[in-house]
């Protein structure tokens, strides 16, 4: 039972201030293993924040994140499933689900988590699953301004993976889940 | 000597172990008394008798014993002592007294309906060590299994499987418990292998349960309040007996006993929300299931950890409030019950209680604190601290009364270096007890009860 939170395209300072007041009320220290985040944080103060709630944190490039050293892209494996860390703005077309399934087989990954968009989506295909939490802030994107603000909790369980949905509609938090079952034992070993 | 209302026979050199005898008074050494007694004759006579505890003799007769008693001591000691000691009459170790007795309780076992009063007298006694009756002695003693023989293979199951429920429910993770409450209201996941490409489909979350949520009544919520006792049950569980390889070390058997040790207390835990977990609950837990886990049938062994769970809470019934934090200054707290201790102490021997209370200045409670709510189990070795959890568990006046006679006992053997030391050396005793013979221990503690006073 590893939960795993993934967010990003925070964009604080400079096209919001903050968390959303609700979703700072849930995300306490000591509840979850790793964070991983795709990106556009765009400070050191976020994501000093975001190390108080989790030691375990990766963060991957966006391209207006202040701190230059983040890598491009990031794997990592938790328990059976192997997850690939990316931003997207590197991707083209944006969210475009053949041309990040390219980059999930080249990094060779079963679960994508990317972002840029700002928009949640949680697509399958014979490679894998690929996730995007959104922007946890509900910061405008380059292709539009009516975001709700999004990120996405997993919870690892040997093969299988609930990812919950956590949504800013309207002023209240609304919470989905999708079951998802890996079919086959990752045979790689851990790194 | 004889004011202050001590008695002339407990006044007598004979009951106190003095420091010269300390270096011989090792663990396995079957002579529990002094100098007196080993000039005079070869070790395996002291003459100290164990009277049968029905009848209250009288000073004279207990100094002047039968030499029948004489050997019931020796026979107690070679009970308690692991080693094989020289003296005795059998070169296995078990004596014939041992053998009577052993075989007083397996009639007492084997009959349709036990007689508890009975098997009570027999095992205040001590249960023999060989006979691998101790497991089934205590579970009857502590009301685990009923007197009717008839009905014991039902009432295991029964119990077993409710343990077996206990755990299921309350130690699942939140995962498996949503995974659970999901199947009645399954449709097959591996429908979705057929699209093999698309939107994933997205699916409500029952009754709010998610892992940040804050409610109240979450599951998740709970999960996390609760890791904080699951911790440190796991780090008291860690550190029970570890100079004892059935408890600690790394081997698969020290692993298995210890995650069974914390699935009881976390049961437990979860069970008594009034009292949760508190340090020391590990200790009144591990002779237990020690013993239970040890019984040579197989069956029973196997379901140690059910019988422990049950019998601990037992156990623990009439010492419960020794461990709740409010009731410390309470009535029936653990401040009381050291008073009453110190109560009683007095009443059997003034000068002592008012050499350690009034001219010490030693608080009971410095002492007496460990003895009390542990049970005595940190103050003697695991095979004493078993012995005396046989007449504990057996007596009938109940375990709070017997362990206060207990006590006070232990206090009387030492008086000799108590009424000779300070603050400094009398605190280093108590809290260090010497080693001692215990079924003289237990047999001073015996003539403390009210009608034998004399």
């Amino acid at each position: 039972m590893v939960l795993v939170l993934a967010l990003g395209d925070l964009h604080i300072p400079h096209r919001a201030a903050d968390l959303p007041p609700k979703f700072k009320s849930m995300l306490v220290p000591g509840k979850i293993q790793h964070i991983i985040c795709t990106g556009n944080l765009c400070i050191k103060e976020v994501q000093d924040y975001l190390k108080t709630l989790c030691p375990d944190l990766h963060i991957t490039r966006g391209e207006y994140d202040e701190e230059t050293r983040y890598p491009e892209t990031k794997t990592l494996t938790i328990g059976q499933f192997k997850l690939g860390l990316c931003h997207g703005h590197q991707v083209i077309p944006w969210g475009d689900l053949d041309s990040l399934a390219m980059l999930q087989r080249q990094l060779d990954v079963d679960i994508l988590v990317t972002g840029h968009t700002h928009q949640f989506t949680a697509y399958k295909h014979e490679g894998g699953v690929v996730i995007n939490p959104g922007s946890a802030t509900g910061a405008y994107s380059s292709m539009t301004y009516d975001v709700n603000p999004s990120f996405v909790l997993m919870d690892i369980d040997g093969l299988r993976v609930v990812v919950y949905v956590y949504e800013l509609i309207d002023g209240e938090v609304k919470v989905d889940k999708i079951d998802f079952k890996k079919t086959a034992a990752t045979t790689h070993s851990a790194h | 000597m004889g004011k202050d209302r001590i008695p002339d026979w407990l006044n007598s050199s004979l009951w106190s172990t003095t420091l010269s005898d300390d270096d011989r008074l090792h663990r396995h050494s079957p002579s529990p008394t002094t100098s007196a007694a080993a000039a005079s004759e070869p070790i395996f006579q002291p003459p100290v008798p164990v009277p049968p505890p029905a009848a209250a003799s009288s000073p004279q007769s207990t100094v002047t014993s039968p030499k029948s008693e004489l050997r019931d001591q020796v026979d107690k000691n070679s009970n308690d002592n692991s080693n094989d000691n020289d003296q005795n009459a059998s070169s296995s170790g078990v004596s014939p007294d041992d053998i009577s007795r052993q075989a007083q309780l397996l009639t007492e076992l084997s009959k349709k309906v036990v007689n508890l009063r009975e098997l009570r007298r027999i095992a205040s006694q001590g249960i023999p060590d060989g006979a691998g009756i101790r497991s089934t002695v205590w579970k009857l003693l502590l009301g685990y299994l009923p007197p009717d023989r008839a009905q014991w293979s039902s009432e295991l199951a029964k119990k077993r499987s409710e343990y077996k429920q206990f755990k299921e429910e309350l130690l699942m993770n939140p995962t498996e418990i949503t995974r659970k409450l999901e199947k009645s209201s399954v449709h097959d996941n591996d429908h979705s292998k057929s699209e093999s490409s698309g939107l994933l489909s997205r699916s409500q979350v029952t009754r709010g349960e998610h892992p940040l949520s804050l409610g109240e009544s979450s599951i998740w919520n709970q999960f996390f309040q609760d890791s904080e006792i699951v911790e440190q049950i796991d780090r008291d569980v860690k550190r029970t007996h570890p100079d004892m390889d059935f408890f600690s070390g790394d081997s698969h058997l020290a692993k298995s006993n210890q995650d069974a040790l914390k699935d009881i207390l976390i049961v437990f835990a979860k069970l008594n929300p009034g009292i949760r977990y508190v340090q020391g609950m590990n200790e009144i837990l591990a002779p237990l299931f020690y013993v239970f886990r040890n019984d040579p049938d197989e069956e029973m062994a196997a379901a140690a950890e059910a019988d422990s769970f049950f019998c601990f809470v037992e156990l623990l019934s009439g010492f419960r409030d020794h461990f709740c934090k409010q009731l410390d200054n309470s009535i029936v707290g653990i401040r009381a019950t050291i008073t009453r201790l110190s109560q009683f102490l007095k009443e059997h021997d003034e000068e002592l209680w008012r050499h350690l209370e009034i001219t010490t200045k030693v608080n009971p409670q410095f002492y007496a604190f460990r003895w009390i709510t542990l049970l005595l189990t940190q103050e003697f070795n695991f095979a004493d601290s078993l012995r005396i959890w046989d007449t504990l568990l057996s007596d009938l006046e109940g375990p709070l009364e017997t362990l206060l006679r207990v006590c006070c006992a232990m206090l009387i053997l030492v008086r000799q270096r108590l009424l000779a030391g300070d603050f400094t050396s009398n605190l280093k005793l108590l809290q260090n007890y010497p080693p001692s013979n215990i079924s003289h221990l237990l047999y001073v503690a015996n003539k403390l009860r009210p009608q034998a006073a004399s």
